[in-house]
């Protein structure tokens, strides 16, 4: 973002490798030597998972990592609590490697620092409600009159209050997955990992769920980390945005960002059919800066393409001054606007149009 | 002289098979051919090849006696199970000697206890067991057919034997289950032996014991009926435990859970209803196995039943049988409402 200063870095992963197969290592050596994924299923039939990657996790950021199947995406997200371990590379968390970490250890990190939302949900079909929601400060051995207040009160916070003394199975899937995310919020880690969490709900909820998300996001500033193969959802939710494919990084960095520069023609393709005028936000497109001169009203920095468009009544005049916290940021014409819902070539892709 | 002499004598074998060569007839068959005055040798050299002999013990030695027959493997077997008997005992007996104390009791509890109590006891059980008043009632009807028929007793004797072993096979079954559920290699070490446990005949069971105990120990037959009605508990405790969701499990890693507490707040309670049906089929396994133990004096409707077969006393045996049979419908009814209990309030989705 460019009206922020970037938060500390809180988990950091560097040169991750991760090949699945029986001897990982050697096939690691000849995909360092430059074999590809194809190739290197074919000649030594080891799978590649995650090759090269770099991300830095800032903390009370939303990080959203997206693919298609297959990309490596929930791969990766396991490697932050180290439910699949790597072939090569560092994950620190609080700059410390937690590849160094020894059972006890880690168990206190999963414990602790990070929870999980899953997309099957994976709610304890034998408990209930209430006692999944707890499932986290139990397993730290936290005696149950302890946790239940704590369990209580985050159920109410994802509006499913009175339904603690209720099964998993006798509830809805977005309800289930409430409960997943209550389970998550309930332990008091800093980190969320959320694995794919709402790809299993009705459209609808998954609205519903995303908005409440970032309206928690909102109060508790966690670091969240969040799979999706969904693109509307990723911009939606996304304060950074990495780009797999085929386990490697496409591209990251902040949505608006990627929209009106995709590094790919991959990206393009990707972002081909998405409502620009509805994801772009007018401090992505603006020009910085006093507003001088002739203006016609005024926006926010945060609205949508889509609003100012309305507001202008759908002719090309106006000039709109744009504000933050009701300082002037910059200034917004409607041409730019136009400007922006053409998607932008990419370099390779600009050539191949030429 | 015999068949494969030629074989022996070509390989330059003939002083090592005459070395301690016997002299007098060994087998029926050369008694026979003896007595009817046959010299050795002649006729075999009539014979076509179509009597040729398998190249069996028995025919080699005819040719060879440093061979020996066949009959030296069962009694060499016999005397190999001979010889560690009692060192077998020494480690065994005092091993399973709770196990004859605990079915004298039980089998003293259940046949002294006045009817008037130990039948509400029963019902009572029934009903912690199952909660449904149909499956208390089908029990109440079938224990007062019993009784009202005058075999009360047997069938106290049938079910004392029933649930010590039952018991038994559970508390030793299901933590067997749980380790191979968590090791391969013990899994495939441990598996051929409960299907040599599963398909050896059942009267098999009681020819080793038969020799390693006396017959007046009941430890005897309740070895016996362990050894038979384990194996499905075994077998339905490690697949419950390995069908679990592995979506969840990876949620309790996730969480934070040790291998401990993944067991008991995770994979126990989710394999239950297979462990139930495990506990179902152990049951059914033993009752099958308490009437064949009659033979080495394991009372109850067995016994009865084998006095009908021994006697010719055919009302006897047939009684006798749709009373075990009356038994069987009561232990799965009660056990299977149980079963269909856990199902239902632990239904996974």
């Amino acid at each position: 973002m460019t009206d922020s200063i970037e938060p500390p870095v809180k988990v950091s992963i560097r040169n991750l490798y991760k090949i699945f197969g029986p001897d990982p290592k050697a096939a690691l050596e000849k995909h360092r030597a430059g074999m590809g994924k194809p190739e290197l299923l074919k000649t030594t039939r080891h799978v590649l998972g995650l090759s090269d990657i770099n991300v830095d996790i800032h903390e009370g950021r939303i990080t959203v990592i997206m693919g298609l199947s297959g990309s490596g995406k929930s791969t990766l997200i396991r490697h932050l609590n180290r439910l699949i371990e790597p072939t090569a590379g560092e994950i620190m968390v609080d700059g410390e490697d937690i590849l160094a970490w020894n059972d006890a250890r880690l168990r206190r990190l999963r414990r602790e620092t990070m929870s999980m939302v899953f997309q099957k949900f994976a709610l304890l079909p034998h408990r209930t409600v209430l006692e999944n929601a707890g499932m986290a400060l139990a397993t730290r051995g936290i005696r149950r009159s302890e946790w239940e207040p704590e369990a209580n009160r985050w159920l109410r916070r994802v509006d499913l209050g009175g339904n603690g003394h209720q099964y998993p199975h006798e509830l809805s899937g977005g309800m289930q997955q409430r409960v997943g995310l209550a389970r998550a919020l309930t332990s008091n880690s800093d980190i969320m990992l959320m694995d794919e969490a709402f790809s299993a709900l009705d459209p609808l909820i998954r609205t519903d769920m995303q908005d409440l998300l970032i309206e928690l996001q909102a109060e508790l500033k966690k670091t969240i980390v969040f799979i999706t193969h969904d693109l509307d959802e990723a911009l939606k939710l996304a304060d950074h945005l990495v780009i797999l494919k085929d386990g490697a990084i496409v591209q990251q960095g902040e949505p608006q960002h990627i929209l009106l520069n995709p590094a790919a023609s991959y990206i393009e393709d990707f972002v081909a059919d998405i409502n620009r005028a509805r994801v772009l936000r007018v401090r992505s497109i603006m020009m910085p800066g006093e507003a001088d001169g002739e203006i016609s009203g005024e926006v926010e920095a945060d609205d949508n393409l889509e609003s100012v468009i309305a507001l202008s009544g759908g002719t090309l005049e106006p000039r709109y001054r744009v504000t933050k916290d009701g300082k002037t940021v910059g200034i917004v014409e409607m041409p730019m606007i136009m400007r922006a819902l053409v998607p932008r070539r990419s370099q390779t892709g600009h050539a191949r149009a030429v | 002289m015999a068949t494969y002499d030629g074989f022996f004598n070509a390989l330059g074998l003939r002083d090592w098979c005459d070395r301690d060569a016997q002299s007098g007839p060994v087998s029926m068959a050369d008694l026979m051919a003896r007595a009817q005055g046959g010299g050795a040798g002649a006729p075999d050299s009539a014979r076509s090849l179509w009597d040729l002999p398998f190249p069996s013990l028995d025919a080699l030695a005819a040719s060879c006696s440093a061979i020996p027959r066949s009959r030296d493997l069962t009694v060499g077997l016999e005397r190999g199970f001979l010889n560690i008997r009692d060192a077998l005992r020494v480690v065994v007996d005092p091993l399973t000697q709770p196990l004859s104390w605990m079915l004298r009791d039980a089998l003293w509890l259940m046949t002294n206890t006045p009817w008037w109590i130990m039948i509400p006891l029963l019902l009572a059980v029934s009903w912690l067991v199952a909660r449904s008043m149909r499956v208390v009632g089908l029990v109440a009807l079938f224990i007062a057919i019993l009784a009202f028929i005058d075999h009360y007793d047997a069938a106290m004797q049938t079910l004392a034997i029933i649930f010590v072993c039952a018991f038994i096979c559970v508390l030793l079954g299901v933590p067997i289950g749980i380790a191979m559920s968590r090791n391969d290699r013990l899994q495939r070490s441990v598996t051929p032996v409960l299907d040599m446990l599963q398909t050896l005949p059942p009267f098999v069971y009681l020819i080793p014991l038969i020799f390693l105990f006396s017959v007046t120990e009941p430890k005897l037959y309740g070895i016996a009926i362990i050894l038979y009605a384990i194996v499905p508990v075994i077998r339905l405790t490690d697949l419950g435990i390995r069908l679990v969701d592995k979506d969840v499990i990876e949620a309790a890693d996730a969480f934070g859970m040790t291998r401990r507490q993944k067991l008991f707040r995770v994979q126990i309670p989710l394999a239950l209803p297979n462990i139930m049906a495990g506990v179902n089929q152990t049951i059914m396994m033993s009752l099958a196995m308490v009437v064949i133990a009659s033979l080495v004096a394991a009372p109850g409707l067995g016994v009865l039943v084998l006095r009908g077969i021994r006697n010719l006393e055919l009302g006897t045996g047939l009684v006798a049988g749709l009373g075990i049979v009356l038994l069987a419908i009561m232990l799965d009814r009660v056990t299977k409402a149980a079963l269909a209990r856990i199902d239902t309030s632990r239904k996974q989705q």
